[in-house]
């Protein structure tokens, strides 16, 4: 029976998943040895940018959240596709266009906006924009306005460390795709959860409930992230 | 393509929503706000024991056993790395009994700071000091005699945009040390 052969593979891997996410879950923040790593690097590192990247994306959990709204009621592998993509394309901009450019915005606002599209995604995915204004807003733009706004909060954070000019451009694009090969690792995992939840009564059932979680998740990202920025 | 949703009575949809702000903000202010920042208007977070992570109690733990630590290792070098924040000034003091000694090696990682290398007597409460040095340098090497008991130590005031790091090296014959 290949269902049973799927189900038994997705519970080992959320199992693993579990293990692993409470250690290494720090929203945006680096940790020590990738900020020690960044202080001193110089020159070209591709595969270190590469990984802080991935990694970047793989432990953030206010974006796993917002992936998690977007793929909600996404199972069709085309759809998929042209979000991520519009998300990247959004991400990618400014991402280096902050950087080079020297510009900083506040983290604790730009994460408190990543909060917002949590909310959003959540009140979107309960129908309430629909109800209200009669349509949902154009979901693609949505993604990638909040790719965007991603980006520069990245941009903020890399700068901070006053990255060496030397080997730059490269380093960022590295670390752009590192951010990509993250953002799919953390699909593929979230996809794989929802598209087999999809299939029991249990999703229908608790549906409305989780996206009203989310968007709390959201607020409660949002509050966190605004206090912190009127208290610094 | 229009994307699917849940499909909601406009009643529902505002009971849910209601509820989700009110569960965000009840997690905010019991648990969130004061674990992070210390914020607790309620008081639950402290009687959680949430409080703990900012807690000067733990900080003083702290200093202790690093204390501790540098009584065992006197005679050896010991480096402490100090962030001095954007815009802001971070005083790193030791505490040391009169005429002794302290050789130290201080760089930043790039930018210069300006610095008050000075000491403060101990028991003193008219805010008196002494400067030992003052500059506006990126690295400094030398060592100083202590002319009465107190605190001495630095002070480095970051007036860029960015964080700077100061790696400091000291050996010499102090009790405690820390950020003041």
């Amino acid at each position: 029976m290949p269902n049973r052969l799927q189900q038994y593979c997705l519970l080992s891997l959320t199992f693993l998943f579990a293990l692993v996410l409470p250690i290494e879950v720090f929203a945006h923040g680096v940790d020590d040895n990738t900020r020690a790593f960044l202080a001193q690097n110089t020159g070209i590192q591709i595969i270190p940018f590469l990984y802080i990247g991935a990694k970047h994306m793989v432990t953030g959990y206010d974006h796993l959240l917002f992936l998690v709204g977007v793929l909600f009621f996404l199972y069709r592998g085309r759809d998929v596709l042209l979000y991520v993509s519009m998300f990247t394309l959004g991400h990618s901009l400014t991402l280096l266009f902050g950087v080079i450019s020297d510009i900083q915005v506040n983290a604790y606002l730009i994460d408190a906006i990543i909060g917002l599209s949590v909310v959003y995604k959540g009140f979107d995915n309960l129908g309430g924009f629909k109800q209200l204004f009669g349509k949902s807003p154009n979901a693609k733009l949505a993604v990638l306005i909040f790719g965007l706004f991603h980006g520069f909060g990245l941009a903020t954070k890399l700068q901070e460390f006053q990255l060496p000019a030397d080997g730059l451009i490269a380093n960022l694009i590295a670390f752009n795709i590192g951010v990509e090969l993250g953002q799919f690792t953390a699909l593929a995992f979230i996809l794989l959860m929802i598209n087999f939840w999809r299939k029991h009564r249990s999703f229908n059932l608790f549906a409305t409930s989780t996206n009203c979680l989310l968007m709390s998740a959201g607020f409660m990202l949002m509050g966190f992230q605004l206090t912190g920025y009127f208290i610094n | 393509m229009q994307q699917q949703t849940i499909v909601l009575t406009k009643a529902t949809l505002f009971k849910y929503t209601l509820f989700s702000i009110i569960f965000a903000a009840i997690t905010l202010l019991t648990i969130i706000l004061p674990a992070e920042y210390n914020i607790d208007p309620t008081g639950i977070g402290h009687a959680m024991g949430l409080t703990v992570f900012n807690n000067s109690e733990v900080e003083k733990n702290v200093t202790t056993s690093s204390q501790k630590m540098s009584e065992k290792n006197k005679g050896l070098a010991e480096t402490i790395d100090i962030i001095v924040p954007a815009h802001s000034g971070v005083e790193y003091k030791f505490t040391m009994q009169q005429h002794k000694k302290l050789s130290y090696l201080w760089l930043t990682n790039g930018s210069a700071l300006y610095f008050d290398l000075h000491g403060e007597p101990e028991g003193d409460t008219t805010g008196y000091f002494e400067s030992y040095a003052i500059a506006t340098l990126n690295r400094m090497e030398g060592s100083f005699t202590t002319p009465f008991a107190g605190v001495h130590g630095w002070y480095w005031k970051n007036t860029s945009d960015t964080p700077v790091t100061v790696q400091l090296t000291v050996k010499g014959d102090f009790s405690t040390h820390g950020l003041k």
